[in-house]
């Protein structure tokens, strides 16, 4: 619950100690993060009886001096610019502007020497920087992310903005939960050092006033690492119900857009998938499809009973009973017809792919051994014609993240085949993403075959069994935390920042990921914390990742690189 | 949760500035100025009006046209909010008294549920009399709430829908609240009624048992007697539990009525229509949509037939009257 009710508790002071009719007026980013916290309906309550975006605002001349104008914004230099032009001509009777980060003095300037009327009777930070879509999952949803792939001299100004972007959310989130913490990051990538020592500038030296808060023994830590530091995860199909919506469908703010699917009634075109208001979701977001399927055929049985109770009518009372109950029947129907209506289509989508078959492969390439076995279950699928583009160029992908040095010339021949089968995939692609994130670039050891332990414990595990052959996948995520929890994260792959130093087990630990985050991810993170260890996981990213849009980065960053080394 | 106010710095640059710029020189400017800083902390437009009337040698000119660089205090024009905000602002107070009247309705339903020696019959009376006034309420209310329904796609109109779905909400929610209690009442008062129903039962069936054992010709008699007395007694039950059904259809419509135009304005709570970014882009659309019709219609009317027409017409009538005139002149 930590970092919605974080949020929700910023919005709440911003709108509690103003009374009367207001408008709440946002900018494109800071509605994501109202958004996922705060419904429609909670505003109306609040006296919020109108919201605008900054953009759209400043178009209209109407004047409503009866409303009382609340902004949110973020503190770029646009917003500074709207803001000096609707204070010099003011439309409505007060302003309390709230911005979701630390203000320059200059910006603070700017807005003073426009307010000549005086209409703004406050002017806070609220450090609602980020979006909260799960309780201990956050993203900034960057527009540019694949930035974080090129290096500085390519784009400085736009990795700036970048690095820029990521301190001020990292900055927020601290900010919010009134922490300081110790940093560390990962050694192998120069953009997390970067954001590290940015971060810890702005912590212990600029802002450490703001920063200073009552220490606790042990103070948090913050983990910084670099997506290209386990490429895997984003690449694998999922089978949890959440992860799954997001990599067949698309998530984007907790919100799920249909509107590609012909025939569906107006009202399901656009679905909401939130933890906090839907129980169906809670119980059932970290559960695997054959499971989902089951609850949700319950879901539907319980559903029917009640609907059947409500045509049986013949008593008066069962009436009045019926006209009571209906509020609570709507929610029911539309709640279950959501969901049907998901994993239908979820499973129409893994049907036309061929999902079980290739997904099996791809658990088998990011697990367990067998180089041989898997070149021929690669080829095999290649050849296959039912298998779309994109499998395939995952399942190279994958293959030559794992075999990258074993066997180049069956690796040449994956690449010569899979060029032959897709017009749209060059190979150039998989080679980019080896250049990115190959074994010479990662940290840590994303296939426990690097020493000895890890290779005993995959040993261990493959002789155990599996449960579920499609969900056996654990991020590098997963071994991070485990090493934190048992205080053992080996400070030469994890550097600290400065001359701060850890001691013994931190209580309270947020891992951002630069690069975005998965789902899959977040959902060891929530298991992990559900386990009651002792210590409480927090995890971020730039963006939530799938496979579609970490493929999307690559590219864009392929595209870049390429332009600019026939610059040079 | 961490906040910095950085009101004080700004309130420090914002004077500063001020003395900066071209200080405020005429009397009457500071004048209106001084009288329009006591109500600029949020007071009503009376206030501003009587300003007005206080210097008639002043001509009246909006207090928003007022030279900014004169002005010092907010001059902005406070002005009357438009006039569906009273409409609002009856329906709030209505549903405020709805709610008292309900707190007391509870009230009277405790206590004619309470075993008393009394006839029970003012009881029912004042809880009948509760019981619609407090309807009427919600029905007036609801009628009055259909009144704030706006055409239209302007800011004004976005922020009458959204008042008019916080007051359905609450209505709503009241006029389930009041058939919650309703049906907990009647259900402990027919409770009641069994019990004491059951003892007259057992006083039947032991006259009964005690008639069969009498004479035969007494027995016609007796049971004669008996079979009117229980008649009677039916029979009264019967009007009682007639009109208490009566009064239960009659406020079940009633209500099922106003949920049923409320529930097309209330938001269901998680779904799509419960998001805010939801509702910005819709509201983005339509007025983008809305500014493309305009567009449209203004062209179509413009290259439109009858405009031509008309002007075609209005140019023939003076070249006629030109006509006239010359033949005036030259005849």
């Amino acid at each position: 619950m930590v970092l919605v009710s974080a949020v929700r508790d910023y919005v709440n002071r911003m709108l509690q100690d103003i009374s009367g009719m207001k408008v709440l007026i946002l900018d494109s980013q800071t509605v994501s993060i109202v958004s996922v916290v705060y419904s429609q309906s909670e505003l109306l309550q609040k006296e919020v009886f109108l919201v605008e975006l900054i953009d759209s605002i400043s178009k209209s001349k109407e004047s409503m001096s009866h409303l009382k104008a609340v902004y949110f914004l973020r503190p770029t230099s646009e917003n500074i610019q709207h803001m000096r032009r609707q204070l010099s001509n003011p439309r409505f009777g007060e302003y309390h502007l709230f911005f979701s980060n630390m203000l320059k003095d200059t910006q603070i300037h700017l807005l003073a020497d426009s307010d000549e009327q005086e209409v703004v009777q406050q002017l806070q930070e609220f450090y609602a920087d980020f979006i909260a879509v799960d309780p201990y999952h956050f993203t900034l949803n960057m527009p540019s992310n694949h930035h974080y792939m090129l290096p500085a001299v390519v784009d400085p100004s736009s990795l700036q903005h970048f690095c820029d972007r990521a301190v001020d959310g990292i900055g927020a989130l601290f900010l919010a939960l009134k922490r300081r913490p110790i940093i560390r990051y990962s050694r192998t990538s120069d953009i997390a050092k970067r954001i590290a020592q940015e971060t810890a500038k702005l912590m212990y030296q600029q802002e450490s006033g703001l920063f200073d808060f009552r220490r606790m023994e042990m103070s948090p830590l913050l983990l910084i690492v670099d997506r290209r530091d386990d490429p895997v995860t984003p690449l694998l199909n999922q089978w949890t119900y959440q992860a799954m919506v997001h990599e067949l469908i698309g998530i984007q703010d907790n919100k799920v857009d249909l509107r590609s699917i012909s025939n569906l009634p107006k009202d399901q075109q656009e679905v909401v998938l939130s933890s906090e208001q839907d129980a169906f979701f809670q119980a059932n977001m970290y559960e695997n499809f054959g499971d989902i399927g089951m609850n949700i055929k319950r879901m539907v049985d319980d559903f029917q009973q009640v609907a059947k109770s409500n045509q049986n009518i013949q008593t008066i009372e069962d009436m009045a009973k019926f006209v009571d109950n209906y509020p609570e029947y709507r929610k029911m129907h539309g709640n279950v017809s959501k969901h049907v209506t998901l994993v239908t289509e979820m499973s129409k989508i893994v049907e036309e792919r061929k999902l079980m078959l290739v997904s099996e492969t791809e658990q088998e390439l990011a697990c367990n051994g067998g180089q041989v076995a898997a070149f021929e279950a690669v080829t095999n699928l290649l050849n296959n014609e039912s298998i779309s583009d994109v499998d395939r160029l995952r399942l190279v992908m994958l293959y030559a993240l794992r075999y990258e040095k074993e066997s180049p010339v069956q690796l040449m021949q994956l690449f010569n085949k899979l060029a032959s089968r897709s017009a749209k995939y060059k190979p150039g692609l998989v080679q980019f993403l080896l250049k990115q994130a190959g074994v010479d670039k990662r940290t840590s050891d994303l296939y426990g075959n690097r020493d000895l332990l890890n290779i005993a414990r995959n040993m261990a595990r493959g002789l155990k069994g599996v449960e579920n052959v499609y969900t056996q996948h654990q991020p590098l995520l997963f071994q991070t935390m485990e090493s934190i929890t048992k205080g053992r994260l080996r400070d030469v792959d994890y550097p600290c920042v400065g001359n701060h130093f850890q001691q013994g087990r931190p209580q309270e630990v947020v891992v951002f990921i630069v690069g975005g985050t998965t789902y899959e991810e977040s959902r060891f993170v929530a298991l992990q914390n559900a386990s009651n260890s002792g210590i409480r996981f927090i995890l971020g990213g730039s963006a939530v990742l799938n496979s579609k849009r970490f493929l999307k980065d690559l590219e864009e960053a392929q595209r870049i690189a390429r332009t600019s080394s026939s610059v040079v | 949760m961490a906040t910095r106010n950085r009101t004080l710095i700004f309130r420090k640059y914002r004077d500063a500035l001020k003395s900066v710029r071209v200080p405020a020189s005429s009397s009457s400017a500071s004048a209106s100025s001084a009288v329009a800083g006591t109500s600029s902390g949020g007071g009503p437009v009376i206030e501003m009006v009587s300003a007005s009337l206080l210097h008639p040698n002043r001509s009246y000119a909006p207090l928003s046209t007022e030279d900014p660089g004169n002005s010092s205090k907010g001059a902005v024009t406070v002005g009357l909010p438009p006039a569906w905000v009273d409409v609002s602002e009856e329906i709030a107070a209505n549903v405020q008294r709805a709610r008292t009247k309900m707190a007391e309705l509870a009230k009277a339903h405790a206590k004619a549920l309470m075993p008393s020696f009394g006839d029970g019959k003012e009881d029912q009376r004042n809880i009948e009399a509760l019981t619609h006034e407090i309807t009427n309420l919600l029905k007036k209310s609801e009628k009055r709430l259909q009144q704030l329904s706006a055409a239209g796609r302007s800011e004004d109109s976005n922020v009458r829908k959204n008042v008019q779905r916080s007051l359905a909400t609450d209505l709503q929610n009241l006029s389930m609240e009041l058939r919650k209690k309703q049906s907990t009442y009647l259900k402990r008062l027919r409770q009641q009624k069994e019990e004491g129903q059951d003892g007259v039962d057992i006083e039947m069936n032991l006259n009964g048992n005690r008639s069969k054992a009498e004479d035969d010709d007494l027995d016609d008699m007796v049971f004669n007697e008996h079979q009117m007395a229980k008649l009677k007694r039916s029979e009264a039950f019967t009007v009682e539990r007639e009109r208490e059904i009566q009064q239960v259809v009659e406020s079940v419509n009633e209500l099922a009525q106003i949920m049923k135009d409320l529930s097309v304005l209330v938001i269901d709570q998680g779904t799509i229509v419960d998001r805010i970014d939801y509702n910005i882009q819709n509201v983005a659309t339509t007025v983008e949509e809305g500014l493309k019709q305009l567009q449209k219609a203004e062209r179509t009317q413009k290259q439109g037939g009858m405009v031509m027409c008309a002007t075609v017409l209005v140019i023939m009538c003076f070249v006629m009257l030109a006509l006239l005139i010359l033949k005036e002149i030259l005849f």
